[in-house]
């Protein structure tokens, strides 16, 4: 249940991931204790199998905790239903990857409608919100293109601009440089914070890279699972 | 040998069996025309067939030599077998088909290739309807046939054809001498009783010519035949096993005819006989305490493991008759497949020995039956 | 999945091996027949003198000769199945063929002489005596359309030679008890004859010389020929049809390795980085498609083991009843039925496995380190694809235009085999045409996963194209068989009505059977004529006779009186213009299965044989026919008695008047009339029966069709659901894109039941459309190059629909475990670090 802007973005009490492989269980991420104000930009730091990725996925509603509570918007993401997550997704949170992941057979403009024509939204409406992001993200000339016409800091972009379609609150970005030269890289980072700056948007960037340091208001580190003061 | 071929040489045994054995299973037959007294043989109406009697046959048999002085034995018989009684037409459907018949008739030929070492054979057999098998009396003679085989019986001579795959025989017969009727006037007493017994004459000297032809080759012929037309209803009596018979042709112009009914506890059966031709053609009757047969070799045929005598000590003191009687090929087994079992021996011999204590010589034919174990074979 | 090949390869198989036994069983009987016999006399249309026998045993150049009748006559009530009576004399024959009693019975070596000495008396095969459960010396009532009469039997044949003739279904009896019972004194159905060792090569000829007028030498393998030749143009269709469901297997084995491929990929690109070779990429998936193909093969041992069981007993009833009679008593398992399975399923699958083990082979060891894998550049191939089909389909009407071999349809099967190809190639392309110009319109049926659905079709490649061209392959078999069979039983139903027409059929008993031979008897012949009904009579004379390899039927009919009842369908010719030389007896009308298997034409010169009369008749007219047993010649009734001087009739059919007031009342009481002067002697069928049972045969006929087009449906299904399985594993990572920007699971669902969808009705759509000019194959080429006959074209669009929601039924069913396939990986696998 959406509860009042008051509210911390997200906060995860004991918080934990354990997979279970057969007999095996892989610790993802074990008692994370963490509270995000809105507004702020959050850089998850920590190795390779640190659990940045999983405490992300869980945030976005794509993972399920094995233990403790995580509210994300005022979303109680242990109780939510399947619907539930769909609207948190639809509603709540833009997702940036580091594989871009944009979908090969549509156009740049169709990728950055898509979340919103999968919520129901006016497709006028929609386009007119997309060309304004593209506009505003230089990407307008590129509008009909499909991914594989891309350069990495385009496809990115593009990823960035469908992430924003739906005016999210949160902005979960999973090593959104990793695939990208430093120059791109920069750019991105600096949308990035524009998004934090300009809108307000809490932003939580996963990422091994120095590059979102500057504009981070808040710098986390895992290590194996768990928060490193 | 082909199975095909198997089977049908075992009808035709089975069918001989009835022919060799007729009565054999049943006693006498009631309904059929039965010997039982002195047959009144006229000839030449006689030559031909007598229907309502159970079994009849025509038989030849002779020694021929090709120019090149190659030897040969020949056996020719058409055998005549009524299936059922006469009364038994009367009960046939009306109309009834041309194919409808009681009898049956069956051919038997071979040919011994003395010098070669082979004896070849073949049976035939078919209906007495349609053209198929039959007598055939016309004004110029007799003529008892089986699908191509024929002996045409004339006044004063015989024509003999038979014809196989591997063999064939074409052959004039010229009588020498006057028919002779065996027995009373040619009643023959085969067993105990009077019905015990055929009606049965000979011609004891024929003269042969022709074309003997042995797988492909023909070779004109010439040489002496016998011929034995004999008919009854009831033969053999049950305790015979089976009989040895001989027509012997020796060379100062006499000729023997002897059987003698072998008896299942050993030793001939009194009704065992034989008659003796001089060279005018008279006959003597033979009783069987007038003669003494004594086997001098005996032959193991492979095939059926069946042990026929092959050679013989005949002596007949009241003819001053002393003769030695080899086989001229040890097989002249007619025989058949192991699970058949009907077989006998037929087979062309010589003689040797004294006649009134002068040296003979002589050729004959001799026809064992009842030596292998498959005489007694379920029919 | 193997299943699915197991299926394709039992099928085929067992298709194959049933025909074959029937074909083995019919060959076999035929030769059991037959025995030794070199040469067979008959006479076309009549029957031997039985003096002839006597004559030829005389004939040097013979070395054996046998006269044979046979007829089939029922037992003891037992109608609906007459068994063969064989009449020989037993001594003639011994020669020709084998037979004996079986070990222990009581007669053995009597049994011959006991056929021959007692009248009515005869021998029963095994299989005959245990299914009426006769023991020798029981007494057996037999039935034929002479009289009934009391047979006692005294023996029972061994399993072998002519106790194995039909299967044991068989009788034999003396010769002469055989024409007592039936009537034919004198006469002999035919004599078979054994040539001398020397008879020279000329010996025919000199033999036939000497033969009486009307009395042809035959060799007897040209009646087996005649009856193989009908049976083969069936086993050659079923074999196809049979082959469809592999050849829709192979669609499979593409799909499983495909999936497979898809599935392994990275693991692929990490082998070929680490320095396997391209070529054993291709050798391992190609291995892998042997392996599925063997492994399916095996499987379909079990399961066509127990498929053959039925489809043993449907075909040989269906050879039964159209062809000629067999009676299957044993399974031959050929090496060489064998050998052509396994190498079919062998060759298919390895096929199958080229396309996708050669795309193995292309997968860039970059992909190790690459994060999205290439979308297949399928743009400019499925144009070049699609121009290829045209050209094929393009191709399709003149191959099919090409006269082929009689009875064997290789054009119109090469033009089938194209009319597939063309389709198939054509697949891409319009699936591309189809993605691009509907995702807009979907969209506004089915929102954004319609329109993502069109978008994933047009550029989901050649797969896609390939599990669609499986579904227009069945569909189209589909489609093309319910217009053909409706068709085909549409004229069926009209010739039925129209030719076959007649209120009552009268005929000697099992007078089919026995082609006719028995006329109706003399005396029931007068009692029919001084009935006191209102009827109309038509007499006809069928008789049975060949023309080369053909056989055919020559019936005699009253056209003018005919033509007041019913009349003929005609392909060719018009009555009015044909009926004056007709009714003089100057032409025939033929039917146009005799014209096509002979190539005989209008204003032709046909030419036959009938007893001693040579008949040279001009083709005046060609109608429609659909007796099974080879052609049919129709010639006027009138010259024909003339001519023969024959006033028997063969067979009559009765016409009520069409003035009766109450017509059902008026034909039971004919009927009832008939059945009580007939005196068990004859078969009186009413005409709506006879019709009846025409259509009734032939839906039998095609249920064993309409089972294999089920199969290769299935198969298909099977096919669809294996490629849509591919895609999801292929769009895994989209999906999960989707769900991670906002798509529920209910729309990734809906996408796939759009895929599904879609694919189904390009499938069906271009199946549909493919089916229709294959229904112009089959019926205007290839039944006229098969059986001979062609019909009129009709469809029936209730079926053809049907099968629309029934193939989209199944194929979205299909899509059910391909959803599933969706939701078994979390979608946090996108950011799970790899």
């Amino acid at each position: 249940m959406p509860t009042p802007d008051s509210d911390p973005a997200i906060l995860a009490q004991n918080l934990s991931r354990i997979y279970t492989m057969g007999e095996t269980r892989v610790v993802g991420i074990a008692g994370i204790e963490l509270e995000v104000t809105a507004g702020e930009l959050v850089v998850l730091k920590g190795n390779s199998g640190s659990g940045k990725s999983t405490l992300l996925s869980l945030i976005a509603g794509l993972d399920r905790a094995t233990a403790g509570t995580l509210y994300v918007a005022g979303y109680d993401m242990g109780s939510a239903d399947g619907a539930e997550l769909t609207r948190f997704r639809r509603e709540v949170v833009g997702m940036v990857f580091q594989a871009f992941n944009l979908l090969p057979t549509l156009s740049v403009e169709e990728n950055v409608c898509l979340p919103a024509l999968l919520a129901g939204g006016n497709g006028r409406d929609i386009r007119k919100r997309a060309l304004e992001l593209l506009d505003w993200l230089d990407l307008e000339h590129r509008r009909q293109h499909v991914p594989a016409q891309l350069s990495g800091g385009e496809m990115q972009r593009t990823a960035i601009a469908r992430a924003l379609i739906n005016d999210p609150a949160v902005i979960l970005a999973d090593e959104p440089t990793g695939n990208l030269d430093s120059r791109n890289g920069q750019i991105v980072m600096e949308l990035l914070a524009e998004l934090n700056r300009r809108w307000a948007c809490t932003v939580i960037i996963a990422t091994h890279s120095i590059l979102a340091d500057p504009f981070a208001t808040r710098t986390i580190c895992l290590k194996d699972g768990s928060i490193k003061s | 040998m082909n199975k095909q071929v198997a089977i049908w040489i075992r009808v035709v045994f089975v069918a001989s069996a009835l022919v060799l054995r007729a009565g054999g299973f049943s006693g006498i037959a009631e309904d059929y025309a039965r010997v039982t007294g002195p047959c009144q043989l006229r000839l030449p109406e006689d030559h031909g067939d007598h229907p309502r009697h159970r079994t009849e046959w025509w038989y030849y048999t002779g020694n021929v030599t090709a120019p090149d002085g190659r030897r040969f034995g020949y056996q020719f018989t058409i055998f005549r077998i009524r299936l059922a009684p006469p009364e038994k037409e009367a009960s046939w459907p009306d109309p009834s088909s041309e194919w409808r018949t009681s009898q049956l008739f069956i051919g038997h030929a071979a040919v011994s290739d003395v010098n070669r070492k082979r004896h070849l054979q073949d049976q035939i057999m078919a209906r007495g309807a349609l053209g198929l098998a039959g007598v055939a009396t016309a004004e110029t003679g007799v003529t008892v046939f089986l699908k191509r085989w024929q002996a045409v019986i004339g006044h004063d001579r015989h024509r003999i054809r038979a014809d196989s795959d591997i063999f064939s025989l074409d052959l004039n017969l010229e009588p020498v001498k006057a028919p002779v009727f065996h027995g009373e006037a040619g009643y023959s007493r085969k067993g105990s009783s009077p019905e015990q017994a055929s009606c049965y004459y000979s011609l004891t000297r024929l003269r042969t010519d022709g074309v003997i032809n042995v797988q492909g080759t023909p070779y004109t012929v010439e040489g002496l035949s016998w011929m034995d037309h004999e008919y009854s209803t009831a033969p053999l009596e049950p305790g015979i096993t089976g009989w040895d018979w001989f027509s012997l042709q020796l060379s100062d112009n006499t000729e023997l005819m002897f059987f003698i009914l072998r008896r299942e506890q050993g030793g001939a059966h009194p009704a065992s006989s034989g008659t003796f031709v001089d060279p005018s053609g008279t006959a003597h009757h033979i009783a069987v305490e007038a003669m003494s047969a004594e086997i001098k070799d005996t032959w193991q045929s492979p095939g059926t493991q069946a042990v026929y005598p092959v050679a013989w000590n005949l002596d007949i003191p009241t003819k001053q008759l002393r003769l030695r009687v080899s086989a001229n090929l040890e097989d002249q087994e007619m025989r058949t497949s192991q699970t058949s079992g009907v077989d006998y021996w037929e087979g062309s011999v010589s003689v040797t020995g004294t006649a009134g204590g002068r040296p003979v010589v002589g050729a004959g034919y001799v026809e064992l039956t009842g030596y292998g174990k498959a005489f007694d074979a379920p029919m | 999945m193997v299943l699915g090949i197991a299926l394709g390869a039992a099928v085929f198989t067992s298709v194959r091996l049933s025909i074959h036994a029937s074909l083995d069983a019919f060959s076999r009987s035929m030769d059991l027949i037959a025995g030794h016999t070199d040469r067979s006399l008959i006479k076309p249309g009549g029957r031997l003198p039985e003096t002839l026998v006597a004559e030829l045993l005389r004939n040097p150049a013979v070395a054996g000769a046998s006269p044979v009748l046979m007829a089939y006559v029922h037992m003891g009530g037992q109608r609906a199945n007459p068994f063969l009576l064989i009449g020989f004399d037993p001594l003639l024959d011994r020669s020709f063929r084998n037979w004996r009693p079986a070990p222990g019975s009581p007669n053995d070596n009597k049994m011959w002489a006991e056929l021959m000495r007692e009248p009515f008396t005869l021998a029963l095969g095994a299989q005959l005596a245990a299914k009426h459960r006769v023991t020798p010396g029981d007494t057996v009532i037999l039935g034929h359309s002479r009289q009934q009469a009391p047979f006692r039997c005294v023996g029972i044949l061994d399993a072998e030679g002519i106790g194995m003739v039909e299967g044991g279904r068989i009788g034999v009896t003396d010769i002469a008890t055989f024409q007592e019972f039936t009537g034919n004194f004198g006469q002999v159905d035919r004599i078979d004859l054994r040539m001398a060792v020397g008879a020279g090569d000329g010996s025919d000829e000199t033999l036939q010389a000497e033969l009486p007028e009307g009395v042809v030498l035959a060799r007897p393998e040209e009646e087996r020929e005649s009856g193989m030749q009908m049976i083969r143009a069936y086993q050659l269709n079923l074999s196809i049809l049979s082959f469809v469901s592999l050849f829709v297997g192979m669609f499979l084995v593409y799909s499983l390795i495909a999936l497979n491929a898809a599935n392994r990929r990275s693991e692929l690109a990490i082998l070929h980085a680490n320095g396997a070779s391209a070529r054993q990429l291709f050798l391992l998936f190609l291995l892998e498609g042997a392996m599925l193909g063997v492994g399916g093969w095996l499987l379909s041992v079990p399961v066509g083991s127990v498929i053959v069981r039925y489809m043993i007993q449907g075909v040989s009833e269906t050879i039964s009843t159209l062809f000629v009679r067999v009676h299957v008593d044993r399974l031959t398992l050929s090496g060489w039925e064998i050998a052509l399975s396994f190498a079919v399923t062998l060759a298919i699958s390895l096929a199958a496995a080229a396309q996708p083990a050669h795309a193995a082979m292309k997968i860039s060891p970059k992909e190790v380190m690459a994060e999205n894998p290439e979308i297949e550049r399928t743009q400019s191939a499925a144009g070049r694809l699609g121009a290829m089909g045209l050209v094929a389909v393009a191709l399709v009407f003149p191959l099919a235009a090409i006269p082929g071999p009689p009875g064997l349809p290789l054009p119109g099967y090469l033009a089938t085999f194209l009319l597939f190809t063309g389709f198939s190639l054509l697949s891409p392309w319009c699936l591309q045409l189809m993605g691009r110009r509907l995702a807009n319109p979907l969209r506004r049926i089915g929102g954004e996963p319609a329109f993502l659905a069109g978008r994933y079709l047009s550029t989901s490649g050649m797969r896609t194209a390939i599990s669609v061209g499986a579904l227009i392959t069945a569909s189209a078999l589909f489609c093309a068989l319910v217009v053909m069979i409706h068709s085909f039983r549409n004229t069926v139903e009209l010739w039925a009505h129209q030719t076959v027409s007649g209120d009552v059929f009268v005929t000697p008993k099992m007078a089919a059977i026995n082609q006719y031979r028995d006329p109706i008897p003399f005396d029931l012949m007068q009692a029919i004529q001084q009935l006191d009904a209102p009827a109309d009579l038509l007499p006809y004379h069928r008789i049975y006779l060949r023309h080369r390899d053909v056989m055919f039927q020559f019936e005699t009919v009253d056209l003018e009186s005919f033509r007041k009842h019913g009349g003929f369908l005609w392909v060719k010719g018009e009555p009015e213009s044909a009926a004056p030389a007709f009714n003089r007896g100057e032409g025939v009308l033929v039917s146009e299965v005799f014209a096509n298997l002979t190539g005989l034409e209008m204003g032709n010169t046909f030419r036959t044989r009938i007893g001693e009369q040579a008949l040279n008749l001009t083709v005046l007219g060609i109608v429609r026919d659909y007796r099974t047993r080879g052609g049919v010649v129709f010639y006027a009734l009138a010259p024909f008695n003339a001519m023969f001087g024959n006033p028997e009739w063969g067979g009559v059919r009765l016409h009520l008047d069409r003035s009766v007031r109450d017509p059902d009342r008026a034909l039971t009481a004919l009927v009832s009339d008939l059945v009580a002067l007939s005196d068990g002697r004859l078969d009186i069928t009413s005409g709506r029966h006879l019709r009846r049972a025409i259509l009734r045969i032939f839906d039998e006929t095609f249920a064993v069709t309409s089972i294999l087009l089920l199969i290769a449906l299935a198969v298909a299904a099977l096919g669809i659901a294996s490629t849509l399985s591919v895609l999801v594993l292929e769009h895994r990572r989209q999906f999960n894109t989707m769900i991670a920007v906002g798509a529920s699971r209910g729309q990734i669902r809906r996408l796939v039941f759009w895929e599904a969808m879609l694919m189904v009705t390009a499938g069906e759509g271009a199946g549909v459309l493919c089916g229709f000019v294959l229904s112009y194959l089959l019926i205007f080429v290839i039944n006229a190059q098969s059986f001979g006959w062609t019909f009129q074209y009709r469809v029936d669009w209730g079926a053809v629909g049907l099968s629309v929601p029934l193939i989209i039924g199944a194929a979205l069913f299909s899509a059910l475990p391909a959803t599933r396939l969706i939701f078994r990986i979390p979608p946090a696998v996108l950011l799970r670090e790899r």
